[in-house]
């Protein structure tokens, strides 16, 4: 018994400074790595001039790949990589589905059809920026699917929570395939050829537009989200045997599924707006995770972002060098390596 | 924990589930509630925890009204096993027993001494000290029902309330386990669909169509007239050689 909590408080005690360490050397790797090659030497004497004024000589050009590109973009690679898996594991918890990632909520194609709206469309006139119109999807769709769900089962109050959780999970199909289809009908209504492949590429996640002036809000948000996730860790935990398990337990059900569930709307929103919708990290992670470190929430939420945040800087690597002298979006890499992973879940799952 | 139930009504989409119960349950007592199926046993059940608001009256545990308890406050005092609750996550007994101590942990309060003395004390309460650390997903029915106690247990309640804890459960588990509750030190309200089991309470109150009708010893509430009238059976009661009661039923009218 006081070994189990030795053990564990010796693993956390390591977690605290290996997490970090991990993270910074993925953004390390996920800078130093990319079309073109640069010597190691010049990545970090780059970073060292920024950080603190070593003044090495390197050559301007690769100086700007580096600090102005590549850096942020990891940044916001693994912060998206974090928000995401977070996402995945506060829905699974609080949802009680296996299935629920920000996709299944309607979040994602919400997102993509107002970023569709506002720069093919035309929507706002120039006035919204397309992360504004993407956040704005994003929890409008969110919206609906709540709105709808309640309907479904009549009254969030006095239904059974079970049938809550599986009457949201159903509004989100629905609200996926509608928004979907709105976006799917504005590219063909107003965009050319060109818009439209851009378009496509923006939906599947894109990252090359990332600059510093992106890193703040992506990195606030999933600070943001790993804080609040924790905070309520023990709620989380709670909602193990379900809804009426977690009230009798003291939790209130209907301020923690709002608050988390709207926190992750945001996230998501902020998070989608900047890269496009990247799949299954927000499903695959959490369930990865779940087998290395166990259901509780102490471990699981830092674990999931972590390695959210390095699965996604890694894939956003394979993305850029795979395919010599092309970018691939990096929704295709994570889908290539998501949808095998995730059916070994659903096997290992079906299995016990 | 005295728990005083005054004109409770329950209505789930206007349709009155529960009608003006009445009912005073003692500290300390084992009092069964027993009805036919959609009864609203529990329904009940759920009110008392806390989890559904009545639509009138009120619900008084040890004099203070249930509806103005915050909802940490209650969980300390009272524990609720569901008549079904299970999980897909892969945890483990005592992860799932260690939930009971929710109410007494804040994010800033981690795990404390008095949490593990909760949590050994509940798993050795209902024998299960040594499967602490098997999955849930390895455990039998019976198994998981006594794990489900322990978590309940853990919460160091004063009111425990258990919906059908014998549902599915084989005759062995199902007599172990109504002896195990039986000997719990905390006042204790099981609902229950077997009328035997009902025996061994102090009290037995009869839910028929959302109304109490009965509150009183088995022995004196289990008649043929209450067997034929809410339970719809043609049944008899028997003095057995050892002096308890035994019901037997013959045919359903
Ligand atoms: N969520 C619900 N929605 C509608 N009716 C319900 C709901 N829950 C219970 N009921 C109804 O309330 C009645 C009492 O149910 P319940 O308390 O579960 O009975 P018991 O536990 O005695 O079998 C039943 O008629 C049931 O159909
Ligand atoms: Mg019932």
């Amino acid at each position: 018994m006081t070994m189990a909590v030795g053990a564990a408080t010796v693993a956390r005690a390591r977690g605290l400074w290996l997490a970090p360490l991990i993270l910074g050397l993925a953004i390390l790797a996920g800078t130093a790595i990319g079309e073109t090659r640069l010597p190691f030497a010049t990545v970090l004497r780059t970073l060292a001039n920024h950080l603190w004024d070593a003044g090495y000589p390197v050559d301007g050009i690769e100086a700007g790949i580096i600090w102005s590109y590549r850096l942020p973009r990891a940044i916001v690679a693994a912060c998206c990589g974090a928000g995401l898996a977070l996402t995945g594991v506060v829905l699974q918890a609080l949802l009680r589905n296996p299935l629920a990632d920000p996709y299944l909520m309607g979040l994602s194609a919400g997102a993509s059809t107002g970023a569709v709206l506002v720069t093919v469309a035309g929507v706002g006139g120039g006035a919204i920026s397309m992360s504004l119109g993407a956040l704005a999807g994003a929890l409008l769709a969110f919206g609906c699917v709540v709105a709808l769900a309640r309907a479904v089962s009549g009254g969030a109050g006095g239904g059974r929570a079970t049938q809550a959780a599986a009457a949201i999970i159903l509004a989100g199909i629905a609200g996926s395939q509608m928004f979907n289809a709105l976006t799917a009908f504005t590219i063909a209504r107003s965009a050319n050829a060109e818009q439209a492949r851009g378009i496509m590429f923006w939906l599947m996640g894109n990252l090359s537009g990332i600059r510093w002036e992106d890193v703040a809000s992506c990195t606030l948000v999933s600070l943001v989200g790993v804080g609040l996730c924790l905070w309520h860790r023990r709620g989380l935990d709670a909602f193990s045997f379900g809804a009426d398990s977690a009230a009798s337990l003291g939790i209130n059900v209907p301020a923690l599924r709002g608050t988390l569930v709207t926190a992750t709307a945001i996230m998501v929103g902020v998070l989608v707006s900047k890269v496009g919708a990247i799949g299954f990290v927000g499903l695959v992670v959490p369930h990865a995770m779940r087998f290395l470190v166990g259901t509780r929430h102490d471990r699981l939420v830092p674990a999931s972002a972590l390695a959210g945040a390095v699965f996604l800087v890694a894939a956003d690597v394979i993305s850029r060098v795979i395919v010599p002298g092309q970018v691939l979006p990096i929704g295709v890499v994570t889908a290539l390596v998501g949808a095998p992973a995730f059916a070994l879940i659903l096997v290992r799952g079906a299995r016990r | 924990m005295r728990v005083d139930v005054r004109d409770l009504c329950a209505r789930i989409h206007r349709t009155p589930i529960l009608t003006d119960v009445s009912l005073c349950i003692e500290a300390g007592e084992l009092f069964g509630l027993v009805g036919p199926n959609g009864s609203g046993k529990s329904t009940l059940m759920r009110c008392f925890a806390g989890l559904r608001r009545p639509s009138a009256g009120r619900i008084l545990a040890d004099g203070a009204d249930l509806a103005r308890m915050p909802g940490r406050a209650r969980a300390r005092r009272i524990a609720l096993v569901e008549q079904q609750a299970d999980t897909t996550d892969r945890l483990t007994v005592r992860e799932a027993v260690e939930l009971g101590r929710v109410p007494y942990l804040s994010p800033l309060r981690g795990w404390g001494a008095a949490d593990a003395a909760a949590v050994a004390d509940a798993l050795a309460a209902v024998e299960m000290t040594g499967f602490a650390t098997r999955h849930w997903h390895t455990l039998s029915g019976g198994e998981r029902q006594r794990v489900h106690i322990a978590r309940a247990l853990a919460q160091s309640p004063d009111l425990l309330l258990l919906d059908e804890p014998t549902n599915h459960l084989d005759i062995r588990h199902q007599l172990s386990l109504m002896a195990l509750v039986r000997d719990l030190p905390v006042t204790r309200v099981v609902a229950l669909h077997d009328l035997n089991q009902a025996m061994i309470c102090d009290r037995i109150g009869v839910l028929h169509q959302g109304r109490l009708v009965a509150a009183a010893p088995p022995d004196e509430v289990l008649d043929e007239g209450v067997l034929a009238r809410v339970f719809g059976v043609a049944g008899t009661s028997h003095l057995d050689h050892d002096g308890s009661r035994r019901l037997c039923f013959s045919h359903a009218l």
